[in-house]
């Protein structure tokens, strides 16, 4: 994937100016930080979907970083790093909200017939579509508001996962759901916004 | 064989590679012989990068001015 041939690139540079941020470089600290501010920032909007708790975060992961610099041995990516300490105090975040869950119960998903047999399936294969260059702007908002309607605990093991890249591991830790807990979230997540998508497509 | 319920219950495992082999040939008898399920099936594995694409945000440069600005004076104690 020309993603992952992205990546080698960009952990060198991250892993230079790293060496140089924690030989107490600011410079080179703030160079990082300007590498990584979108996707931090990104994750607490996903999140929390507050313009000021996402700045905010973004603040108190940085800082973080910033103080644990001396820890981090550069075994993972810097971006991987930083992305956890984000998932972390978004997290954190959301568990001082008081949140209402949603019945599971209202998780839309396909339906079967009596058989067990799909009833109806997509009228065109869409998945052809997902890798067009321009994103629809009605598809946008479409998947942003299915996001938003999944209950939380959902909503944030499909962010961890599918957007941030986090691993099954990694996201039990944070959340403190075991590990087949969270696949399955994942796949009704999964579920329910395949639903909406290709509910998009059939109204098109 | 399968059941096309059963099958998309095991679309994850499948998926990551987890299945053991047994399964993993009675999940693919039941795609051979059912296309609903193979374009379920395309659709599901589509959707995860659809959705990061959606949910792509950047950054405002007011905030990561001021994120600069936050770091230069906590940084520099």
């Amino acid at each position: 994937m020309s993603e992952q041939q992205e990546m080698v690139p960009q952990q060198q540079v991250d892993r230079e100016l790293l060496e140089r941020a924690q030989a107490g470089d600011l410079a080179a600290f703030e160079a990082l930080v300007e590498l990584h501010r979108d996707e931090v920032y990104g994750l607490a909007l996903r999140m929390t979907r507050s313009d000021a708790d996402a700045a905010e975060i973004a603040q108190e992961t940085f800082l973080s970083a910033y103080q644990h610099l001396a820890d981090f041995r550069g075994e993972a990516a810097f971006g991987s790093w930083v992305h956890r300490i984000a998932a972390n105090h978004a997290l954190m975040r959301l568990r001082h909200r008081s949140v209402v869950q949603e019945a599971e119960e209202e998780l839309k998903g396909p339906e079967f017939t009596e058989r067990d047999s799909l009833a109806e399936y997509p009228a065109t294969d869409w998945s052809r579509r997902a890798d067009e260059k321009v994103l629809d702007d009605e598809l946008r908002r479409a998947i942003q508001q299915a996001t938003d309607d999944l209950p939380e605990g959902y909503r944030e093991v499909f962010l961890l996962k599918d957007v941030e890249g986090l691993s099954y591991e990694q996201i039990s830790e944070i959340t403190g759901d075991s590990v087949p807990a969270v696949k399955s979230r994942l796949h009704r997540a999964r579920l329910a916004l395949r639903e909406a998508i290709d509910h998009f497509y059939s109204e098109k | 064989m399968f059941t096309c319920k059963e099958s998309v219950d095991l679309l994850l495992k499948f998926l990551d590679g987890e299945m053991p082999e047994d399964e993993a040939r009675h999940l693919e008898e039941h795609l051979e012989a059912c296309p609903p399920c193979v374009d379920f099936l395309r659709t599901y594995k589509a959707t995860p990068g659809l959705c990061r694409r959606a949910l792509q945000a950047q950054m405002p440069q007011e905030l990561a001015e001021r994120l600069t600005q936050f770091l230069r004076q906590k940084c520099h104690k």
